[in-house]
C-alpha cells in the first residue's frame, strides 16, 4: 500500500507549481540575468542609434531630434544615387574572393607538409611561420610599397591580392594545429592504398578539416572585406578601384557631409557581414573557437 | 563540401567575369584619339562648371579626349606621382606647395613650353605669379586666383543698430559680441563672429588669413622664421585668443561640432547662425545657389588697429596647374593646359561660375565677365599692392603644419608662454626648411 | 611547399632587409636613395616633435585597451556562462558589433558622440549632465576609441566563453568538495585553467595594439572635418585632436605614405620591430610563470 502511494505523492508534487511561484522564478530569472540584459542593451543601442540617423532627414540629423519623423526610407536608394557603391562592392568582392581562394589554395598544402609528412627542416619552417605571425605588417610595407611602384600596380587590387596566394601565416598555423588531430590511421590506410601525399590530401585530409576551412575561408574573407589599411595605401589615388572601406571613409567629403546618408551607408556596408553570419553561425562561432582554444 | 565547391566556383566565374569585362572597357578605350586625364580639387556644382569648360574644348579639338576627374587633394596627388599612376594634367588648392613640387621635379618644369610657345608670364598679376614658381624653376600656371574677405549679415546688424562693416579688429570684436546671442545653459545660438582656428577655410590654422590684416611677416630676408619676432604674430594670437575665451573654448567647440560641412547649404553664415566671417571670394557663387534671399555684403577684412593703413589689403593665394612628372602626352596637356590659364574666354567663363578672381588682365576685362556687386569687393582687394600671400619654401606646406600643431594648442589654453612657444615654433620651421634645401631627412 | 617559401622570403624576408637599408637613406620614391647614415635615427631619438606623442600613445593603448579588453570580455563570457536561459541569443547581441568593420563602426562611434548633437551627449543632457567633448577633447579622444575597442570584444568574449565551458568539471566539484566558495572558485579553478587563453587575448591585443592605425586615422578624420567643416583637406588631420590620437603606425603612415620621407618611415618601422619582438618575447617568457596548460600540475 505505501509502496504505491510514495510514486503518486511524487507526481503530485511534480505537476505546474501555482502561477505566484511561477512569477516569483520569472521575476528571480531575470534580475538574474538583469547584468546580461543591460549589458546587451548597452552592445545594441549603438545599432539603434545608426538605424534611426539613417532615417533622418539631414537637418534633423544635426539637431537634437533622438526619433525621425517622417521615417525616410529614400536615404537608402539616395546612398546609391550619391556615391557608386555597386562598384565599391565590385571591387571588394573581386579582392575578397581572389584573396581567399588564394590564401585556402596555398596555405593548405603547406600546413600539410608541416604537419604530417615528415621531413628534414621541418620545425625550422614551422619557427618561421610563428615568427611571420608575430610581425606586425606595418613593418614591412614600406619597402613592399616602393616594390609594388617600381611595378606599376599602385592603384590596382594586385598588391592587395597577389600576396595571399604565397600563403598566410595565420591560416597556415590554425590548419596545421587542426590536421595534427587528424589520427594517423586514416592517413597510414591512404597510404597503404597507394595514395601519393596529395591524394591523400585531396580525398582524405580536406574531408575530414572542414570545420577548420571553413573557419580559414570565413576569417580570410571577414578580414579582407574589412581590410582599411592596405587598400589606403594601394588604392586611394585611384577612384576606380576603392573597396566598400575606402569608399565609406571617403564619403563623407565626396559631397557635402550628410550624416543620414552617412549612417545609412555605414549600415549598408556592415549589413553583408551580419547576414553571412546569421547563415553561417556555427561555422563563425566554431572558428572562433578553434583559433582561441588552439592557438 | 559540394556545395562550398559549387559556391566557390561561382564567385570566382563572378571574379573573373568582372575583371574581364573592365579590361575590355579599357581596351576599348585606348584605341580612338589620345586620352588625357586633368586632376582638380573641385566637386559638386563647381566641378560641373569646370566640366563644361571642358567639354567644350574637347569639341573643339577631335584629336583629344579629356578626362576629368574632381575632389583631388595634395595627398592624393603626391601618392600618384610617387606611385607613377599620374594624370596628364594636375590641379591644386595648396598653392603653398608649389616650392616642394618644383623643388622635386614632381611637377615639370614649364619654360620650355612657354618659350616655344613665346608666352609672357607677365599677363599675370605678380603674387599669382610668386605662387606659381619657386627659385625661378616655374612649374605651375595660376588658374583663377582666391581672395578673403569680410561678409557680414546686414539684416542682423540692422537689428542690432550697427552701421556698416567694422574696419579694425577691435571694432569686430565689439560687434562680434554684440551679435552673438545665446540659449540654454549658456550655449551659443547665434555666433557674432567665430574666431576658432580651424573652423571653415577663413580660420586656417596656419594663420594664413589673418597674416595681411595684421602686417605679420613668416621669413626674413635671410630665410629665418619670424614668428616669434615679429610683434604682430603675438598681437593677432592674443586677439584671437581673448574673444575665444570671451565665448568659451568648450563653447565654441560644440558649436562647431553642431555646425554644417563648409560646402553644405546648410552653411552657419548662409542659414544665419553666424553673424560676420572672413571667407573666400567663392563663398558669393554659393550663396548665389543656396540662399540667395540673404541680406549680406562683403567689405575687406577688418585690419589690426596699430595699423589701419592696411585695411582694404587681404590674404590672396589660389589655384595651381602644372603637368606632373612622368606624363606620356605632354603635348596634349601643355595645349590644354595653355588653354586653360592663357585663354580669355576660359577664365570668364569659369570665373563667372564659380566666382573666383580671373588670374589675367585679359580675362579680368573681358566682356564675357558678369559683374557682381558684392563680388567686386574682391576684385579691389586682390588689385590691393599690400595684399599678400604665404610664402613659398623648399618644404612646400610643410610649415604651416607645424603652425597649426602650435596654435591648436594654444587656443586651447595648453600652450604655456607664447613668446616661448613660438621661439621654439620658429626653431622647427627653421630646422624644417634646412633639412627640406638639403634633400634631408622630414 | 616552394611557393610559400618564395612569397616567405619576397613578402617577409625582404621586406625586412630592406627596411633596414632604407632606413639609412633618404628616399622619396622620385629619385634613388641617397644614403645619409644615422641621419634619420638621429631625427628620430633627439629631434622629432611627434615621436614621443606616438609612442607614449601607443603604449597608453596597450596599457588601457588590452587589460581592459580581456576583463570586460572575460566578465561577458563568466556572465553569460552562468546564464541559464537564452544563451544563445545573448550570445549574438554580443557578437554582433565584433563583425562591424572597424570603418562603419568608427564613423558611427564619432557621430553618436558628437558633443552637440550626437544622441549620447543629448540623451547625457536630459540627465543633468554635460556631456564630454568626446572625439574632440585631447582627454577624451583615447577614452572614446576604448570605448569603441571594447564595443567589439565579441570574437575574445567567444573565445573565452568556450574556454569557461571547457573548464573539467571534477575541478570544480573537488574544490566545492574542499568548502570553496564562489568567489575562490574564480581564483583557483576558473583562471588557471583559462590561463592560455587569457595568454593569447594578451598577446593578440598587443600585437593589434602595436598596429593601431584604422580606428585612429578614420576618427581623426572625421572628427576633425566636424570640427573645421574644411571642405578641402589642406591640414592635416591626423592626431586630432592635438596629437592625442597620433598612435605610432599613424605617425609611421604620415610620413612615408603623406609626405613620403620612406627613408625616415623606415627608420621607424624597423623600431617597431625591435619593440614588438621584444615585448612579445617578454610576454610569453613571463607567461611560463602563471599560465597552466592542461595536464601540467604546478
Amino acid at each position: 500500500m505505501s509502496s504505491a502511494s510514495v510514486p503518486v505523492a511524487a507526481a503530485l508534487v511534480r505537476r505546474r507549481p501555482p502561477s505566484s511561484v511561477r512569477r516569483r522564478r520569472f521575476l528571480l530569472a531575470v534580475a538574474d540575468h538583469s547584468l546580461l540584459i543591460t549589458a546587451s542593451l548597452m552592445f545594441l543601442a549603438p545599432f539603434v542609434f545608426i538605424m534611426l540617423t539613417a532615417l533622418m532627414t539631414n537637418s534633423q540629423a544635426l539637431s537634437s531630434h533622438l526619433w525621425p519623423s517622417p521615417f525616410r526610407w529614400q536615404n537608402f536608394v539616395d546612398v546609391f544615387h550619391q556615391a557608386p557603391i555597386w562598384r565599391w562592392a565590385l571591387n571588394t568582392m573581386i579582392y575578397a574572393c581572389l584573396a581567399t581562394l588564394g590564401v585556402l589554395l596555398s596555405s593548405i598544402p603547406v600546413a600539410y607538409a608541416l604537419s604530417r609528412i615528415k621531413w628534414r627542416g621541418r620545425n625550422f619552417a614551422f619557427g618561421l611561420v610563428l615568427i611571420a605571425l608575430m610581425l606586425p605588417p606595418v613593418v614591412s610595407v614600406v619597402p613592399l610599397y616602393v616594390m609594388w611602384a617600381k611595378l606599376h600596380l599602385v592603384g590596382t587590387l594586385a598588391p592587395l591580392i597577389i600576396p595571399n596566394w604565397f600563403g598566410d601565416a595565420f591560416s597556415i598555423f590554425l590548419l596545421r594545429q587542426f590536421f595534427l588531430t587528424i589520427p594517423e590511421e586514416y592517413l597510414d590506410a591512404a597510404r597503404v592504398d597507394g595514395c601519393g601525399e596529395l591524394r591523400i590530401l585531396v580525398t582524405v585530409v580536406l574531408r575530414l578539416a572542414k570545420p577548420a576551412i571553413a573557419a580559414v575561408a570565413l576569417f580570410s574573407f571577414l578580414y579582407t572585406f574589412n581590410d582599411f589599411f592596405l587598400p589606403l595605401l594601394y588604392t586611394r589615388e585611384n577612384p576606380d578601384w576603392w573597396p566598400l572601406q575606402i569608399g565609406l571613409s571617403e564619403f563623407r567629403s565626396l559631397h557635402q557631409v550628410q550624416w543620414n546618408l552617412t549612417m545609412a551607408a555605414t549600415l549598408l556596408v556592415m549589413a553583408p557581414v551580419i547576414i553571412v553570419f546569421f547563415l553561417a553561425q556555427r561555422a563563425f562561432v566554431e572558428g572562433v573557437t578553434l583559433t582561441g582554444v588552439k592557438g | 563540401m559540394r556545395r562550398v565547391g559549387i559556391g566557390l566556383l561561382a564567385t570566382l566565374a563572378l571574379c573573373a567575369a568582372a575583371a574581364g569585362a573592365t579590361a575590355r572597357t579599357s581596351a576599348h578605350a585606348a584605341a580612338k584619339a589620345e586620352n588625357i586625364t586633368i586632376w582638380v580639387g573641385w566637386s559638386a556644382r563647381e566641378l560641373k562648371a569646370f566640366k563644361k569648360i571642358v567639354a567644350e574644348y574637347d569639341k573643339k579639338h577631335s584629336d583629344v579626349n579629356v578626362k576629368v576627374v574632381g575632389g583631388i587633394n595634395d595627398d592624393k596627388i603626391t601618392a600618384s606621382i610617387r606611385s607613377g599612376n599620374v594624370p596628364d594634367v594636375v590641379s591644386s588648392f595648396t598653392s603653398a606647395n608649389v616650392g616642394s613640387y618644383c623643388k622635386s621635379g614632381a611637377w615639370i618644369d614649364l619654360k620650355p613650353f612657354l618659350s616655344k610657345d613665346k608666352l609672357d608670364v607677365n599677363v599675370f598679376p605678380k603674387t599669382s605669379q610668386y605662387y606659381t614658381q619657386y627659385n625661378g624653376k616655374r612649374c605651375a600656371l595660376p588658374l583663377l586666383a582666391d581672395v578673403y574677405g569680410l561678409y557680414y549679415n546686414k539684416k542682423m546688424f540692422k537689428a542690432a543698430g550697427l552701421k556698416g562693416p567694422p574696419k579694425t579688429m577691435s571694432l569686430l570684436t565689439a560687434y562680434a559680441k554684440k551679435l552673438t546671442k545665446r540659449g540654454a545653459g549658456g550655449s551659443i545660438k547665434v555666433a557674432g563672429y567665430n574666431p576658432f582656428l580651424g573652423f571653415y577655410a577663413g580660420n586656417a590654422p596656419d594663420l594664413s588669413a589673418y597674416a595681411p590684416l595684421y602686417g605679420a611677416k613668416w621669413i626674413s630676408g635671410d630665410g629665418k622664421s619670424q614668428l616669434s619676432k615679429d610683434p604682430a604674430w603675438a598681437r593677432l594670437l592674443r586677439w584671437q585668443k581673448n574673444l575665444i575665451d570671451w565665448y568659451g573654448y568648450k563653447k565654441l567647440q560644440k558649436f562647431n561640432a553642431g555646425a554644417v560641412d563648409e560646402f553644405s547649404a546648410s552653411h552657419a553664415f548662409e542659414i544665419g547662425k553666424l553673424a560676420m566671417m572672413i571667407d573666400g571670394e567663392w563663398r558669393v557663387a554659393f550663396i548665389k545657389d543656396e540662399h540667395p534671399e540673404l541680406d549680406y555684403a562683403t567689405a575687406p577684412a577688418p585690419v589690426d588697429d596699430a595699423h589701419p593703413e592696411l585695411y582694404g589689403a587681404g590674404y590672396v593665394n589660389g589655384t595651381i596647374i602644372g603637368i606632373p612628372k612622368g606624363v606620356k602626352h605632354k603635348d596634349q596637356a601643355w595645349k590644354l593646359l595653355k588653354y586653360l590659364t592663357f585663354d580669355p574666354h576660359p577664365l570668364a567663363l569659369f570665373s563667372n561660375a564659380i566666382r573666383n578672381v580671373p588670374t589675367t588682365k585679359a580675362s579680368l576685362n573681358s566682356p564675357e565677365i558678369k559683374p557682381d556687386p558684392r563680388f567686386k569687393t574682391f576684385l579691389k582687394i586682390f588689385a590691393n599692392p599690400k595684399s599678400k600671400t604665404s610664402p613659398i619654401t623648399a618644404a612646400g606646406n610643410a610649415y604651416g603644419t607645424l603652425i597649426q600643431a602650435f596654435t591648436v594648442k594654444w587656443q586651447a589654453g595648453h600652450a604655456g608662454d607664447l613668446q616661448a612657444g613660438l621661439k621654439k615654433l620658429d626653431k622647427q620651421i627653421d630646422a624644417q626648411l634646412k633639412q627640406a634645401k638639403a634633400g634631408g631627412v622630414p | 611547399m616552394a611557393p610559400w617559401l618564395i612569397g616567405f622570403s619576397v613578402f617577409f624576408g625582404y621586406p625586412l632587409v630592406m627596411s633596414v637599408y632604407l632606413s639609412f637613406t633618404h628616399y622619396d620614391l622620385l629619385s634613388s636613395p641617397k644614403w645619409i647614415g644615422f641621419a634619420n635615427y638621429r631625427y628620430l631619438f633627439e629631434d622629432d616633435p611627434q615621436v614621443g606623442g606616438a609612442v607614449t600613445n601607443t603604449l597608453w593603448i596597450i596599457g588601457v585597451m588590452v587589460p581592459l579588453q580581456v576583463m570586460f570580455a572575460f566578465g561577458v563570457a563568466l556572465m553569460l556562462a552562468r546564464a541559464r536561459h537564452g544563451t544563445g541569443f545573448f550570445r549574438t547581441i554580443f557578437y554582433l558589433p565584433a563583425l562591424a568593420p572597424p570603418v562603419a563602426a568608427t564613423l558611427a562611434f564619432v557621430y553618436l558622440l558628437n558633443p552637440a548633437t550626437g544622441p549620447v551627449n543629448i540623451i547625457l543632457k536630459q540627465l543633468g549632465i554635460e556631456g564630454p567633448l568626446w572625439f574632440q577633447s585631447p582627454g577624451w579622444s583615447k577614452p572614446s576609441l576604448v570605448l569603441l575597442g571594447l564595443w567589439g570584444v565579441g570574437n575574445i568574449m567567444i573565445i573565452f566563453l568556450a574556454a569557461i565551458l571547457d573548464a573539467p568539471r571534477q575541478l570544480y566539484e573537488s574544490a566545492e568538495l574542499d568548502g570553496a566558495g564562489p568567489l575562490q572558485r574564480l581564483r583557483w579553478v576558473t583562471l588557471p585553467t583559462i590561463s592560455p587563453v587569457i595568454l593569447f587575448s594578451v598577446v593578440i591585443g598587443v600585437i593589434a595594439g602595436l598596429q593601431y592605425f584604422t580606428q585612429a586615422y578614420v576618427a581623426a578624420n572625421v572628427a576633425a572635418g566636424q570640427a573645421s567643416q574644411a571642405g578641402d583637406q589642406t591640414v592635416n588631420n591626423l592626431g586630432y585632436p592635438e596629437g592625442s590620437t597620433l598612435f605610432y603606425p599613424v605617425l609611421l603612415y604620415q610620413h612615408g605614405f603623406k609626405f613620403f620621407n620612406m627613408g625616415y618611415a623606415s627608420a621607424l618601422s624597423v623600431l617597431l620591430l625591435v619593440v614588438a619582438f621584444t615585448i612579445t618575447v617578454l610576454i610569453i617568457r613571463n607567461s611560463r610563470r602563471w599560465v597552466h596548460y592542461a595536464g601540467a600540475v604546478k
